[in-house]
C-alpha cells in the first residue's frame, strides 16, 4: 500500500541513494591512506530520475510521478586533478569526503521526514491525531 | 539500510588498520634505544569484501625498514664493537610522532563516518517507534 504512494516512494528511493553513497564515502575514508586508490562517488539523486519530472498519466485523472524503485547505485571513480597531488598515487581527500557524508546525511534525514510527515497526514486521515 | 551496516563495517575496518598501525608507531617508539632495531612499516591494501561487496582496507605486509642503522663511536660502552662503534636502532622519533598524528586522523574520520551511518540507520528505526 504504501510503496503506491509516489512521494513514499521518492523518499524511499532518495534514503536508499543516500545510503549508497554513505557505504562508498565510508569506503573512501577507510581506504585514505591506502597507496594507489582512487577516490570513488555515486552520481547525484537527480541523475537517476526521470528528468523532467513527466507526470505519466495511465488513466483519465490519474497522475503519476515515475520514481527509481530497484536501481542498483552504482559509484564510479571521481576524476579530479586537483586530488592527484598526494604522491603515493591516492586521491582520497578527507575534507571532501566529510563533506559529501554531511550532504548524504542531510539528504537521507530529508527523506526520513517526509515519509514521517506523509504517515503523519494518512494517520489524520484516518481520524487518529498523533 | 543494508549500505549503511556496510558502511560501519567498513569504517570498522579502517579504524582497525589505523590502530594497528599506531601499535607499530607504539613499537617502533618503544625500541629507540634498542640496540640493532629495525623500524617496522606498515603498509596498507583495499580489499574487496566478497560478503557485502564493498571495499574494504586490510593491512598488507609488514616490513622492515632498511635504512642504515644509527651508529656512534662509544669506546667505553659495553656494546661497543671492536671498533669503539655502537649500533642504535634507525626510529626517528619525528616521523614516528608525525605518522602517529596521521593514524590518528585517519581513525578520528573513520569514527565520525561510523556515528554518522549509525545515526542515519538510528532515524530509519525511529520511525518505528511511535
Amino acid at each position: 500500500m504504501f510503496e503506491e504512494l509516489n512521494v513514499i516512494r521518492m523518499a524511499s528511493s532518495l534514503a536508499r541513494h543516500a545510503s549508497a553513497r554513505h557505504r562508498v564515502i565510508a569506503e573512501n575514508v577507510a581506504n585514505a591512506d591506502t597507496p594507489g586508490y582512487r577516490a570513488r562517488d555515486v552520481q547525484g539523486f537527480s541523475t537517476y530520475v526521470n528528468e523532467p519530472f513527466t507526470p505519466r498519466a495511465t488513466r483519465a485523472g490519474h497522475v503519476s510521478t515515475p520514481g527509481p524503485t530497484s536501481v542498483r547505485y552504482r559509484s564510479e571513480i571521481v576524476h579530479d586533478q586537483a586530488l592527484d597531488a598526494s604522491g603515493n598515487g591516492n586521491s582520497v581527500s578527507i575534507e571532501r569526503e566529510l563533506l559529501k557524508a554531511v550532504e548524504s546525511q542531510g539528504q537521507h534525514a530529508r527523506a526520513v521526514a517526509i515519509y514521517s510527515t506523509v504517515r503523519d497526514i494518512m494517520r489524520l486521515g484516518l481520524g487518529r491525531v498523533r | 539500510m543494508f549500505d549503511l551496516v556496510n558502511a560501519m563495517k567498513t569504517a570498522a575496518s579502517g579504524m582497525r588498520s589505523q590502530g594497528f598501525r599506531l601499535r607499530v608507531v607504539g613499537e617502533n617508539l618503544a625500541n629507540v634505544d634498542t640496540p640493532g632495531f629495525q623500524r617496522k612499516t606498515v603498509s596498507f591494501e583495499s580489499e574487496f569484501n566478497r560478503v557485502t561487496g564493498a571495499t574494504d582496507v586490510r593491512l598488507g605486509p609488514i616490513r622492515l625498514d632498511e635504512t642504515e642503522l644509527r651508529q656512534s663511536y662509544e669506546p667505553g660502552h659495553p656494546l661497543a664493537d671492536e671498533r669503539g662503534l655502537i649500533t642504535y636502532s634507525n626510529v626517528n622519533p619525528l616521523i614516528e610522532i608525525a605518522d602517529a598524528r596521521e593514524a590518528q586522523r585517519s581513525y578520528q574520520t573513520n569514527v565520525s563516518i561510523f556515528d554518522q551511518a549509525r545515526q542515519m540507520n538510528g532515524s530509519v528505526l525511529d520511525l518505528l517507534r511511535r
